[in-house]
């Protein structure tokens, strides 16, 4: 499989569309997915996607086989949220269209619509968590990397993130148990 | 720990149908759009230099051309404006022609004796130059 990638990468990296177009079936949904746990927009998260994607094409050949491609393909998503991000932080704004959208897209494509009031309030949590905790506990709960990989990923040693999931972990479950309590999950 | 095992039961989205669609004409638009930016980009570059290069042409023939043989045409202006002035002075002036007989200025040549003066050295004791 890794053979595979790098071959199809390779091939990304001459300019062939049906090698990339390979790419973005296998990773489109695991990013959509890694995306929207991060943003908790689902139209915000398939933008990002496919912006992520865009670069992937445009970008590849900055790409080195000394990590996976999952991690680069990751490590670009992840870059373009928290700049994203950062982006919503300084101009708060929603779209109406973007709420209808938003709500229809959500009810077309979840998998799994869990609405217990547990998971809502886990979403909450977890939504308010600090990004530099949020991303990962998500990727190592949610996505299911290792944390020599979320390493890659984010760049950052090993103990640092290794720190930063126990430390996420903790403060997500204080979160929890305080909106279970009866409080609402406070950013 | 049970509460953290639920983040895996957090609902899962796939991207919508016609994602990689969109993201093929996203890349085939930048694409586009990097090309115009090249061809845009090569094309200023050109007209940048090729102005320039007119800018040049256009400096040396009307501006250096004119300048470079300042004294001549300083020089025929002034004539020009004496030429100009002249006629109008020419009503005041009376032109004066005299006569010279340069008869008995020149002498043939043919009238004088010949002759020739031989110059040789006389002593060896003396400057080898030769003494006129």
């Amino acid at each position: 499989m890794r053979m595979d990638e790098q071959e199809l990468i390779r091939q990304v990296q001459e300019g062939d569309e049906v090698a990339f177009g390979q790419i973005v079936m296998t990773y489109k949904d695991r990013i959509v997915n890694y995306l929207y746990q991060f943003t908790g927009d689902y139209q915000k998260a398939v933008e990002l996607a496919q912006e992520t994607f865009i670069r992937v094409y445009f970008k590849a050949n900055q790409y080195r086989p000394v990590a996976p491609l999952s991690s680069w393909i990751y490590a670009i998503a992840s870059n373009l949220a928290k700049t994203e991000m950062k982006k919503t932080r300084r101009i708060p704004t929603v779209s109406l269209d973007d709420i209808v959208a938003h709500e229809a897209d959500e009810k077309a494509y979840t998998e799994d619509p869990a609405d217990c009031g547990l998971v809502k309030n886990l979403r909450e949590a977890l939504n308010s968590l600090h990004p530099r905790y949020r991303i990962p506990i998500i990727l190592k709960d949610i996505e299911g990397f290792s944390q020599e990989e979320i390493a890659q990923i984010l760049k950052k040693p090993v103990g640092t993130i290794k720190a930063r999931i126990s430390r996420g972990r903790s403060l997500l479950r204080k979160k929890l148990e305080k909106a279970l309590a009866g409080g609402r999950v406070s950013s | 720990m049970e509460e953290l095992g639920l983040l895996k039961k957090l609902e899962k989205v796939k991207a919508p149908p016609d994602f990689e669609q969109k993201v093929m004409a996203q890349v085939s638009l930048r694409k586009r759009n990097m090309r115009q930016k090249r061809t845009a980009f090569r094309l200023s570059l050109t007209g940048a230099f090729a102005s320039l290069l007119a800018i040049f042409v256009l400096l040396n023939v009307f501006v250096l051309k004119k300048k470079a043989p300042l004294g001549v045409a300083d020089g025929k202006k002034d004539i020009a404006a004496a030429s100009e002035k002249a006629p109008a002075m020419s009503g005041q002036m009376i032109p004066v022609i005299e006569t010279l007989d340069y008869s008995t200025e020149v002498r043939s040549r043919s009238y004088e004796p010949q002759t020739i003066y031989l110059l040789e050295q006389v002593s060896d004791t003396t400057s080898k130059e030769i003494k006129y």
